[in-house]
């Protein structure tokens, strides 16, 4: 090991271009997998999906402060026998750089058990929109093109902030309260 | 196996192998259960931790903490004092005042780290009006309990990142990708670690501005101005704490860093536009 600070200058010239968007995706459980895990001890799930009309979207997005985007939000009821043991709701955030896939698991409380993160894109949407940002984007591809695979699944860099998956409990909860408990 | 949980304000993923398959899931479980132990005890966010505690009642007497909390306050105190407080962990008043942190943690005149005084019998006491924020150092730590839960559960290779503060445990090296500060949604370049600890820094994420000035979850403790523009400093160190403290001092007081760094037999890597 070295005592030297390594100063790395990085002109955007020479920054290694990783092919179109997304540039960082990574998958860790499918739905059901995460079904398992948040109710392990579960013989059953049960498809229970919600279409929202959009005066209870609007009764959602009053109670929570959060906007409501999907229609229909998809549902299980974790049973155990006759038992239940609560719900598993899917859902996806849209944040500044990311797209994620996740579920909620709520105990029949309605209280949170947990929360798993299915799969995570990073879009930078309003780049992507700018086609003049787009174009200088292309234009990188034909320098060093690195390709995702599963080698380079760690980042290092400015910490993404996971507010958006914040919210979405917010949504969810009021989602809940509004829509599933009896 | 891979998952990930938002946890510590970011994204915690943990990538874990093991011999025995079955072990597994119960191993990662742990180590999850682990980071949220310490976000339960040191969040400056939730006005329930044990910090949060500390911050309202330490400045009128003693306070108890846990041995995890008195833990990091011991390491964040013992850099403040090694890096003659270029890391400084009673920055929580100027980012309550920048609308960083919550307005609760503003302070009129407020003390500084020479103020903490660490009791016996795990007591903190404030000697002047202050508030802790252990942002800069908790986060590693919780990267290395996360790691210490795989190892008991039987995990023999890990990886956890909790949005870009990791650490890599096992016989196989790793490779990771350091985000260009400029450019967030590309690459600056890439270092392979084996058995260490990695942290980054950077005010590319929080950067804002603030009555007409520029400023960042990130204070120069030496002259209470923000750190801004595009930079991010990388250390790589035996453990995350470190790694993830030493970070500061780099960004702070590259000079002072030097020292320090040799100390730790840590490396830096600063990435600049």
């Amino acid at each position: 090991m070295s005592d030297w600070i390594h100063r790395i200058v990085a002109p955007p010239a020479l920054v290694i271009a990783v092919g179109a968007v997304p540039c960082y995706a990574a998958t860790y459980l499918t739905a059901e997998q995460a079904q398992k895990i948040c109710f392990p001890e579960a013989t059953e799930f049960i498809v229970a999906d919600v279409k929202l009309t959009s005066t209870q979207m609007k009764a959602i997005e009053k109670d929570s402060g959060v906007r409501v985007r999907l229609h229909t939000q998809k549902v299980w009821r974790a049973k155990a026998g006759d038992r239940f043991l609560g719900w598993i709701i899917q859902d996806e955030v849209l944040g500044k750089h990311e797209f994620i896939n996740w579920t909620l698991a709520l105990n029949a409380d309605g209280s949170v058990k947990q929360i798993e993160i299915l799969d995570y894109r990073e879009t930078y949407g309003y780049e992507i929109r700018n086609d003049k940002w787009r174009a200088q984007f292309c234009g990188k591809q034909h320098g060093a093109r690195l390709k995702l695979d599963d080698d380079i699944r760690n980042i290092s860099g400015a910490t993404l902030s996971c507010r958006h998956i914040t919210d979405g409990v917010k949504r969810l909860l009021s989602f809940h309260e509004l829509m599933l408990k009896h | 196996m891979q998952r990930c949980r938002p946890l510590l304000g970011t994204f915690v993923e943990i990538t874990a192998r093991a011999s025995d398959e079955s072990k597994l899931h119960a191993a990662v479980n742990g180590a999850f259960a682990a980071v949220e132990g310490i976000q339960h005890l040191m969040s400056v966010h939730d006005p329930d931790s044990e910090l949060s505690r500390l911050n309202r009642f330490a400045e009128l007497r003693p306070i108890t903490v846990s041995h995890e909390t008195f833990a990091v306050l011991r390491r964040a105190h013992a850099m403040a004092v090694e890096s003659d407080g270029a890391f400084d962990y009673t920055v929580a008043p100027t980012l309550a005042q920048w609308g960083l942190l919550p307005a609760r943690l503003y302070r009129k005149c407020p003390g500084g780290w020479r103020d903490v005084r660490m009791l016996p019998g795990r007591k903190v006491r404030f000697l002047r009006p202050l508030a802790l924020d252990l942002g800069g150092i908790a986060k590693g730590f919780a990267v290395d309990r996360a790691i210490d839960a795989l190892r008991r559960g039987g995990a023999t290779a890990a990886v956890v990142n909790a949005g870009g503060d990791l650490r890599v445990f096992g016989a196989q090296s790793s490779r990771i990708l350091l985000r260009h500060p400029a450019r967030p949604q590309t690459f600056a370049t890439s270092l392979r670690i084996e058995r260490a600890a990695l942290a980054t820094s950077s005010p590319c994420f929080t950067e804002q501005a603030w009555r007409g000035r520029r400023v960042s979850h990130l204070v120069d403790p030496i002259n209470g101005s923000a750190i801004t523009g595009d930079v991010s400093v990388s250390v790589r160190a035996r453990e995350c704490w470190l790694a993830d403290a030493l970070t500061k001092v780099v960004l702070n007081a590259p000079c002072r860093a030097k020292r320090l760094l040799a100390r730790y037999e840590a490396e830096a890597f600063v990435v600049t536009a």
